[in-house]
């Protein structure tokens, strides 16, 4: 529809002109300005970005490693997947974990500060090692994994409705052994889209379902990290900080590729709908643009002919409810792309999306199966004590939080909620404002896993609004901060 | 019914109208004048990570403080019963938050809860790694720490009526 003349990419409203996203600049050793410690820092930065990629390595190596010798309070109950790898490391106790985790976290702010004298194939061969070894390893820290096989099975083998049973209805299949505890008696609260697409999967026996989620989750960490990298340039940034701020963060790496976790996919949906809006369905397709630059060369964004037309909004509005159907926090970002775009293409695509799967979802699961938020409702009273209420209760001398203070929380995220929109609708950015609500959600929500600290993180590596970004970070580093109390008074 | 509009009318539905596609149009950027307000979003988002921080720093060394209480925890009880096993269970009282705990371990070595257990209830001050048994009671083997499971109370759990036996 509102394609642009043939070889002219169409820039979307505020981007920045053409020839400032055509290259990206070569790898290149930090600019001198004429100070003796910028000279000496641009001569030493090759040295401490590569020692900052050894530790990445040597930390992922470790976790991974001695995870897959058994034994663990950090390693889930687990079908047997990584024992090749069985031998070669120790048991994984808390204290050898956090060293490695906080060692893995410094690295990483180093190799952020650090990022633009990378080159663009260091970065890539990094993240994709970071990831790999992950992948060949034991599921890590979290049982959520099989809590989503149990659910497949339920459906696919024993034909029980996963919206109306825990996996204790099938206590006889040998998925249930591994379901966390607390999970054994409740139903599923992932989204229908999910649900159908794992179903296959656990046709695949126990041990096949493991790997097969571990690949999805894979390659959904993939895809998002591939859309990062072609979102990034259309903003003005360099997409090897971006790449490497999503694909190299602790929790992301450790924690949500380690534990294959089903917020990959949505998250990658999110990115979907953004690299649709800002990059355009014609140029996310070109092989060569996704590819290109690997040295700092021509950037996709300026190879594409990606027009920002109806059928790209209709296809963001599409991905954002595909996202609301694997997981429903995904929804955040569907008011602020309609409010942003004010047409009706991303909100006809979100329909068609989500009309099609209700019905499968109908047919198969019944009416449960499309009431995504009973399950939210039921989810939203759960405690953690990773999360900031709990700690701010504890910081206000209180035990925890209380149903009073569930009620606070909620009215301060309808509040932060109804500012971004406002200031969305003034023209502030949608992908922005998406993130913000993001983390809006994981730093209210009584109930914070870390992985849900990564809902932002995609979408403040392209955001324009880099306070995102530093706000993602800090909250992460918090969250990692919170876990280190067992280094300092090690029980045993 | 179906009365003509006036010329002045016909101006209001025109400026209505071109109101609306004004505020309707997708916006290239934000409007102008917005410096005091980021400045303010800053200010609280400066504010409410100082919250988030000195919360995290606090329940970091609270926890702390029940970990050291905990090693005490373990050390009273391979004291008081001469055991040094490692599969002891220590749970707190979240009932009253008080820093009395209760620990279990086996009296003779197996896997965790396979044996008769000796729960210990542990309060105090922590003096030289160890803290006061007060009293405690036993479970049978293969068994949860439940009330009606207790027996052979001594000590504070005799007062506390947590034996039925």
């Amino acid at each position: 529809m509102n394609d642009p003349p043939a070889g002219l990419p169409a820039r979307q409203a505020g981007e920045r002109p053409l020839s400032a996203v055509v290259k990206d600049p070569p790898a290149q050793p930090l600019r001198s300005r004429g100070a003796h410690a910028g000279r000496a820092l641009a001569r030493w930065a090759p040295v401490l970005a590569g020692v900052c990629t050894l530790v990445l390595l040597a930390a992922t190596l470790e976790i991974v490693l001695d995870g897959a010798a058994g034994h663990s309070p950090l390693i889930p109950k687990s079908p047997s997947i990584a024992g090749w790898l069985g031998g070669v490391g120790e048991r994984l106790g808390f204290r050898v974990f956090l060293i490695a985790l906080l060692s893995y976290t410094a690295a990483y702010a180093g190799l952020l500060a650090l990022a633009r004298t990378l080159s663009a194939r260091w970065a890539i061969a990094l993240v994709s090692a970071l990831s790999l070894i992950v992948f060949a390893g034991p599921v890590l820290i979290s049982t959520d994994v099989f809590s989503y096989i149990a659910y497949a099975r339920m459906g696919a083998v024993h034909g029980v409705n996963p919206y109306l049973h825990g996996p204790q209805a099938i206590v006889t299949d040998p998925i249930y052994h591994y379901v966390g505890h607390d999970w054994k008696l409740v139903a599923t609260a992932y989204g229908p889209l999910y649900t159908l697409i794992s179903y296959p999967l656990g046709l695949l026996g126990v041990v096949g379902a493991v790997w097969g989620m571990k690949l999805m989750a894979l390659l959904a960490a993939a895809g998002t990290l591939a859309l990062t990298w072609r979102c990034a340039p259309v903003r003005g940034l360099d997409r090897r900080f971006a790449l490497l701020a999503v694909g190299a963060n602790p929790l992301w790496v450790i924690y949500a590729l380690g534990g294959a976790h089903n917020d990959l996919v949505m998250i990658f949906l999110t990115m979907l709908a953004v690299a649709l809006t800002l990059v355009g369905a014609r140029a996310l397709w070109r092989r060569r643009s996704l590819v290109a630059g690997a040295d700092g060369g021509a950037s996709a964004a300026g190879t594409g002919t990606g027009a920002v037309g109806v059928h790209n909004e209709a296809g963001a509005g599409a991905a954002i409810m595909a996202g609301t159907l694997v997981k429903a926090t995904g929804f955040v970002a569907l008011p602020f792309l309609l409010i942003a775009r004010r047409r009706l293409a991303p909100l006809l695509g979100a329909a068609a999306v989500a009309v099609a799967v209700a019905f499968v979802a109908y047919l198969v699961f019944g009416i449960h199966g499309i009431d995504i938020v009973a399950a939210l409702n039921r989810d939203s009273a759960f405690v953690s004590t990773d999360s900031f209420p709990t700690e701010i209760a504890h910081l206000l001398g209180k035990p925890g939080v209380f149903p009073i203070d569930h009620d606070l929380l909620k009215i301060l995220l309808v509040a932060i909620v109804l500012h971004l929109l406002w200031r969305t609708w003034r023209g502030y950015d949608w992908v922005a404002a998406s993130g913000w609500t993001f983390l809006a959600i994981a730093v209210t929500s009584t109930w914070l896993l870390a992985w849900y600290t990564l809902w932002s993180l995609p979408l403040a590596a392209v955001s324009r609004d880099r306070r995102l970004l530093v706000a993602t970070l800090a909250v992460q580093g918090l969250f990692i901060a919170h876990q280190t109390a067992p280094l300092w008074a090690p029980v045993s | 019914m179906n009365e003509t509009p006036t010329p002045v009318d016909a101006q209001r539905w025109r400026r209505l109208g071109g109101w609306v596609r004004l505020h309707a149009r997708p916006r290239e950027s934000e409007r102008r004048g917005l410096g005091s307000l980021r400045l303010a979003e800053t200010t609280l988002l400066i504010l409410f990570a100082l919250l988030l921080a000195i919360a995290t720093v606090n329940d970091v060394v609270q926890q702390t403080h029940v970990n050291h209480r905990l090693i005490a925890d373990l050390a009273t009880w391979r004291a008081a019963t001469g055991h040094d096993y490692h599969n002891i269970g220590v749970e707190q009282d979240i009932k009253e938050h008080s820093t009395r705990d209760t620990v279990c371990g086996n009296v003779s070595p197996g896997a965790p809860k396979q044996r008769t257990q000796i729960c210990l209830r542990v309060a105090g001050p922590t003096v030289a790694g160890r803290r006061k048994v007060s009293g405690g009671y036993y479970l049978p083997p293969r068994s949860e720490d439940e009330a009606s499971l207790r027996y052979g109370c001594f000590g504070s759990a005799v007062q506390a009526g947590l034996c039925r036996h």
